[in-house]
């Protein structure tokens, strides 16, 4: 048993238990956030993306023992944020969004490159999402979406 | 099953940790959290201890000593080794292209080198430029070349009370260097097959000639043996001297899987480098 002190979206919280409990299952089962999602398991489709200290790590290969002190963001703290509704709105309105699976995953990747670069080439933002996996959509709708944030958002990032 | 797991606050505290209970570094989890994983909502059960070092700053960060030997910390990130320009290009690169950036930014060297997997990224540059692995116990500190550390596939040197703290790298010396790896998708793919070369010419002639194949054997190959063919010869007549050369490599490498596609690309990109180091264009890296 260990006590694990860290910043979730902005409120500063506390786990106790196993600190080998993978981050994923603490975000969606301890703290009942359920909008990160588990695909894989494996790191390699990007469902469960969140921001560490402002960088993408999937939750799903992180054991909570490993995030002491540090700050978490998910897509529940995203989406109440002016950056984050930018999104969302860009996301409806491209088009973005079939089955809604990898869409959380795919918002934390879009705001972890635009919190760097906030005028992306479709390139860097095809790079950017690279580690999420999508069934549905065949990505081109997504990236547009995330251009489009880029242009609507103007100063946010 | 319950885990038994530590938290050291300091490098002194984690090799105490080390040396009375044996317990595994756990840096950035990639490997070992995939590896016990059992699934959803459901913690990974470890059949040993574990220390999770995620945090120990002391073994973070790169530093370039006076004489260019670049030391990077066992902790640094795929993400912070790739932007750092001091570090090797071929370093540099691997890092880059290791997973998609959300691996990078988790994945740490010390655990690439501690996984000690043939399709690691980071061994086999790091290899071709002679670096060496710093290994600290509570008593003691060692160092050695990061070939002679791994030994085959997940097998490697780490005695049961030490901690790998970082990774030195000689300041490289070469006219010409290559590096290319192969993998299936460009986000996340494991190498299926990577090679980098380094050439030095001075006054006409190879001084220093090294290649090191990864993903194509149990470990990353190197030959100082088949490397020499090269070393001493002028030049002008290294296009004479390239099929031998590919030849001889061909007997360096096993691959298991796949071994006629390895093969025929590890030729290929041999033969490549070297046709073009032999029409002597600007020093550089060529494509
Ligand atoms: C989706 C995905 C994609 C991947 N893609 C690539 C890729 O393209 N290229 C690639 O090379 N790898 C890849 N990997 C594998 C993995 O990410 C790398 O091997 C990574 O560098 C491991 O580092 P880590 O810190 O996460 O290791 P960990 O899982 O923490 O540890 C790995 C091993 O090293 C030991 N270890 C770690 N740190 C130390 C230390 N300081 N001292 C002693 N022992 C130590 C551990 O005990 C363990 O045995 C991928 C993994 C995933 C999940
Ligand atoms: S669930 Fe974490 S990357 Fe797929
Ligand atoms: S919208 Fe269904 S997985 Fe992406």
């Amino acid at each position: 048993m260990s006590k694990i002190k860290f910043t979730l979206n902005g409120k500063v919280v506390f786990y106790e238990g196993d600190p080998l409990r993978r981050l994923v299952d603490v975000l969606r089962e301890g703290f009942q956030l359920t909008g990160t999602k588990e695909g894989c398991g494996e790191g390699e489709c990007g469902a469960c993306s969140v921001l560490k200290n402002g960088k993408l790590v999937t939750s799903c290969i992180i054991p909570v023992g490993a995030i002491d002190g540090d700050d978490i963001v998910t897509i529940e703290g995203l989406r109440e944020t002016p950056q984050g509704q930018c999104l969302v709105e860009s996301f409806a309105e491209g088009g973005a969004v079939q089955c809604g699976f990898c869409i959380p995953g795919m918002v934390m990747a879009a705001q972890a490159l635009l919190l760097v670069n906030p005028h992306p080439t479709e390139e860097d933002v095809r790079v950017a999402i690279s580690g999420n996996i999508c069934r549905c959509t065949g990505y081109d709708l997504i990236v547009e979406s995330i251009l489009l944030a880029s242009r609507k958002g103007e100063g946010l990032w | 099953m319950v885990n038994t797991c530590y938290i050291p606050k300091t490098l002194e505290e984690a090799l105490k940790i080390r040396k009375e209970t044996g317990a595994v570094p756990l840096a950035g989890g990639t490997d070992l959290m995939v590896a016990y994983k059992r699934g959803v909502g459901i913690t990974p059960v470890f059949p040993f201890p574990v220390m999770i070092i995620t945090q120990l700053d002391e073994l973070k960060g790169i530093k370039v000593e006076e004489d260019g030997t670049v030391v990077i910390g066992a902790l640094t990130t795929s993400v912070e080794i790739a932007k750092d320009e001091r570090v090797p290009y071929f370093v540099r690169l691997a890092a880059s292209k290791m997973g998609a950036v959300s691996l990078r930014n988790t994945a740490t060297i010390g655990g690439n080198i501690g996984n000690s997997s043939p399709k690691g990224d980071l061994p086999q540059p790091l290899i071709l430029l002679d670096a060496t692995v710093v290994l600290q116990s509570l008593d003691n500190t060692r160092e050695m070349k990061v070939d002679d550390f791994i030994i085959k596939a997940k097998k490697n040197q780490l005695a049961e009370d030490e901690i790998i703290v970082a990774v030195r790298i000689p300041k490289p010396d070469y006219t010409y260097g290559y590096y290319r790896k192969i993998g299936t998708r460009r986000a996340n793919a494991i190498s299926k097959l990577t090679l980098s070369s380094i050439m030095k010419v001075e006054n006409g002639v190879i001084t220093d000639f090294r290649a090191s194949s990864g993903a194509a054997g149990p470990k990353v190959a190197r030959s100082r043996e088949v490397e020499k063919m090269l070393i001493g010869k002028p030049i002008f007549e290294l296009s004479s001297f390239i099929e031998e050369f590919v030849e001889a490599w061909d007997g360096v490498i096993s691959p298991h899987a796949m071994p006629e596609f390895r093969r025929a690309t590890t030729k290929n990109m041999l033969r490549h480098f070297l046709s073009v180091c032999a029409d002597q264009p600007e020093p550089g890296i060529i494509e």
